[in-house]
């Protein structure tokens, strides 16, 4: 029962958990703006590109979307050894692995977005005498991306927990550094409840945050 | 038969109804018309207690609406009320549309209640669609079958809310002359609505609301004649002039 | 890269049992479809009354329900999973502790079940919330205006419609089940996910394996998929035409 657990650990473990954090973070940050960048151009060339190109890229989208991220980490950690001939580190695997998995996800969001902009944009891009990469890039991706903006962020919080699944690969993230933590000191399960909580506390002001930006862009509209 | 004394109701802050007092008798028809925002649907709703009212008293057949002990559902039963969008339940064909408040609320049986549904759809003229869908039928023939949705509950008055304002020109004749009968066979009716033609032709009397107060309250050819005050008027001549 | 292929591997028996390669496949997908199955129905009747609840008069029951639905939704499925497994049985009474720690048949199973099912309720919960507020105000009070009582208001008018408004999204939360089931691996359920690691650690046939598992995951999301447009197809409303 309750009176069985000890908190004590949690003040020590700190510097690890702050580590694992870093690190949830940083593949976090590195995965949507890399998703974001390589999922808008897979929109554009969904929505715009010849048709072996936007075959490809539905294609790309279609199947990453229909299967377990768990086993897109592991085809990466098992796959890139294959293929350059030496490991990795799963650190780095989950990177590469994020960025290209995610974009397919932030490509879905921004194909809406874009698709949401009336066509009189565009054509009013091209009157003035714009290419179509700078109707694109001056026109309709940043009110695309501006109507976006809450379910980019959604899409953010969900990578954020999905981050935790590089625990399959042994990669050094928030959850392993508690479990990490949990066997040394053998306080398991106080160290997951902090780690739970720490997930919570992120997620949930963050979500709130979308919620106020999603008013605020209600009424701007 | 529909007693409204005092009523005040406020939304948040906002005062939607001010000190309304009225009343419809029974076999009474009362058209409330007056320009948007006034507080018309508000008022109608209140008489069903589908809005909850601050202040004031609403009594219909006996029944003090807002006393905490009413039950809602046995008197919202015995009022019939038909809204500007129609309402209909989508997913029901006409005929379960007409059967559903028989069957769950008066505990008819479920062929008695067909039976009575397709008499009534007979009435409006739609017996030739008892098996489609609402979303398969035209707007006008949509608010027919939701005064004879009303009508198969056997009320004692019908509330409208602008029933025509939501209609096609060419089809708000078809759901007026289905009101003008009714009108004529008695039955009880609280009318929002800007038809003018049918409150000369079937009222007895007219409400005219503004900013959420009762401006107007006369017979009808007084009402016509020589609206009394300013306001009155001048929505009079806005809404004849065209 | 020169890789060599090799398929017929799958009828070799595994080195750590007397079962073949493709035995252990076939039940890692047993487990997987029983426990998204199990999930999603869990989901689908808690999602349904919590999503309700969230829009019910009783401000009481709304915020309660609220905060179910954050809470799920705002810890990772494997954190989730973690503490069910490691930290719940330290919860119970001393016997029943013991029990659930010792004897429990399929621990792990059930525990994957529960855990994927109320991260699943929050989401379902989400969108019949929004499905009942995405209907127009007036059907709420023309149900209201017939004599119906609030219950019935809700069981005639707002689900009914509400729960076809919504079948495009809960498809995708059911072939999100099946993804997410994957996370059991890490208790110990023996799924897809955790055959398939197995499998390339003792046959080193990493693409074959790997290849495998991707294929039949994709054939449960497939399924999910039709299943769900069977009943969209069977529920389908004549003239009503759903938004996409
Ligand atoms: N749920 C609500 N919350 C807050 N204010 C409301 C609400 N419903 C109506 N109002 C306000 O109350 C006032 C009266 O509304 P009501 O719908 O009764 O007007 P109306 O006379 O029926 O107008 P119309 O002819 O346009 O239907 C309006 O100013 C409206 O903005
Ligand atoms: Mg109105």
């Amino acid at each position: 029962m309750l009176s069985n657990f000890d908190f004590s650990v949690i003040p020590v473990s700190l510097p690890f958990i702050w580590e694992g954090l870093l690190y949830s973070f940083k593949l976090t940050i590195t995965a949507m703006c890399g998703g974001i960048i390589l999922g808008t151009l897979l929109a554009l060339a969904r929505l715009s590109g010849g048709p072996v190109l936007s075959r490809f890229a539905a294609a790309y989208v279609d199947t990453l979307r229909s299967i377990p991220l768990l086993m897109v980490i592991l085809w990466f950690f098992f796959l890139i050894p294959l293929v350059t001939g030496k490991p990795m580190g799963a650190e780095n695997s989950a990177l590469i692995t994020f960025t290209l998995f995610e974009a397919a996800f932030y490509s879905e969001i921004m194909r809406a977005g874009i698709q949401s902009i009336p066509k009189g944009q565009v054509n009013a891009g091209y009157a003035v005498g714009m290419t179509y990469w700078q109707t694109m890039g001056n026109v309709v991706l940043p009110q695309a991306f501006r109507n976006m903006l809450p379910v980019l962020l959604t899409q953010t919080i969900i990578l954020f927990q999905d981050t935790s699944l590089v625990y399959a690969i042994g990669a050094k993230d928030l959850l392993k550094a508690a479990e990490n933590t949990g066997k040394n000191y053998n306080r398991p399960v106080e160290m997951y409840v902090f780690s739970a909580l720490i997930y919570f506390i992120i997620c949930f002001s963050l979500s709130m945050l979308v919620k106020r930006l999603q008013k605020r862009i209600a009424i701007i509209r | 038969m529909i007693d409204i004394k005092n009523v005040s109701k406020w939304y948040g802050n906002f005062k939607v109804l001010t000190d309304c007092t009225t009343n419809v008798a029974k076999g009474e028809v009362v058209v409330v018309c007056g320009p948007s925002g006034s507080g018309k649907s508000t008022l109608i709703k209140c008489v069903n207690a589908l809005e909850p009212i601050q202040q004031g008293q609403i009594i219909v057949d006996g029944t003090t609406v807002s006393d905490p002990k009413t039950n809602l559902p046995k008197l919202r039963a015995r009022v019939g009320m038909v809204f500007q969008h129609f309402e209909l339940f989508p997913h029901m064909s006409i005929t379960q549309n007409l059967a559903i408040g028989q069957i769950k609320v008066l505990g008819r049986s479920k062929d008695e209640a067909i039976e009575r549904g397709i008499k009534l759809l007979d009435r409006v003229g739609l017996k030739a669609h008892a098996n489609k869908f609402p979303g398969e039928l035209s707007g006008g023939q949509q608010q027919r079958v939701a005064i004879a949705r009303a009508l198969s509950m056997d009320p004692i008055c019908m509330l409208f809310d602008e029933p025509t304002s939501a209609l096609d020109p060419e089809m708000i004749n078809e759901v007026l002359d289905v009101m003008v009968e009714l009108a004529q066979e008695g039955m009880t009716m609280m009318v929002v609505t800007h038809e003018m033609g049918f409150a000369r032709k079937v009222a007895h009397r007219v409400v005219f609301m503004d900013a959420g107060q009762i401006v107007e309250d006369a017979k009808k050819d007084d009402f016509f004649g020589k609206p009394r005050s300013e306001r009155a008027q001048q929505f009079l001549s806005k809404i004849l002039s065209h | 890269m020169n890789y060599q292929w090799n398929w017929s591997f799958f009828l070799d028996t595994a080195m750590s049992s007397d079962e073949t390669y493709l035995d252990w496949l076939i039940s890692g997908l047993g487990w997987t479809v029983a426990i998204a199955i199990s999930a999603w129905i869990i989901a689908l009747v808690l999602g349904s009354i919590i999503g309700t609840l969230r829009t019910a008069p009783n401000k009481l029951l709304a915020t309660l329900a609220n905060a179910w639905v954050e809470t799920f939704r705002n810890v990772p499925i494997l954190v989730q999973l973690f503490l069910w497994f490691f930290v719940f049985p330290e919860l119970l009474p001393r016997e029943l502790s013991l029990w659930v720690k010792q004897d429990m048949p399929a621990k792990e199973f059930f525990t994957a079940t529960i855990a994927l099912g109320l991260f699943t309720s929050a989401r379902v919960a989400e969108q019949v919330r929004a499905g009942i507020q995405s209907l127009p105000r007036g059907q709420r009070n023309a149900g209201l205006a017939l004599g119906f009582t609030q219950a019935q208001t809700y069981r005639f008018v707002v689900l009914p419609m509400a729960f076809r408004i919504i079948i495009p999204p809960l498809t995708s939360e059911f072939m999100n089940a099946f993804k997410n089931s994957a996370v059991a691996f890490a208790i110990g359920v023996m799924d897809l996910t955790f055959v398939s690691r197995q499998i390339v650690e003792e046959s080193g046939h990493v693409i074959e394996s790997l290849l495998a598992a991707t294929l039949l995951y994709f054939l449960c999301a497939f399924l999910a998929n039709r299943i769900m447009v069977f009943i969209e197809r069977r529920v389908r409303v004549p003239g009503f035409i759903i938004a996409k």
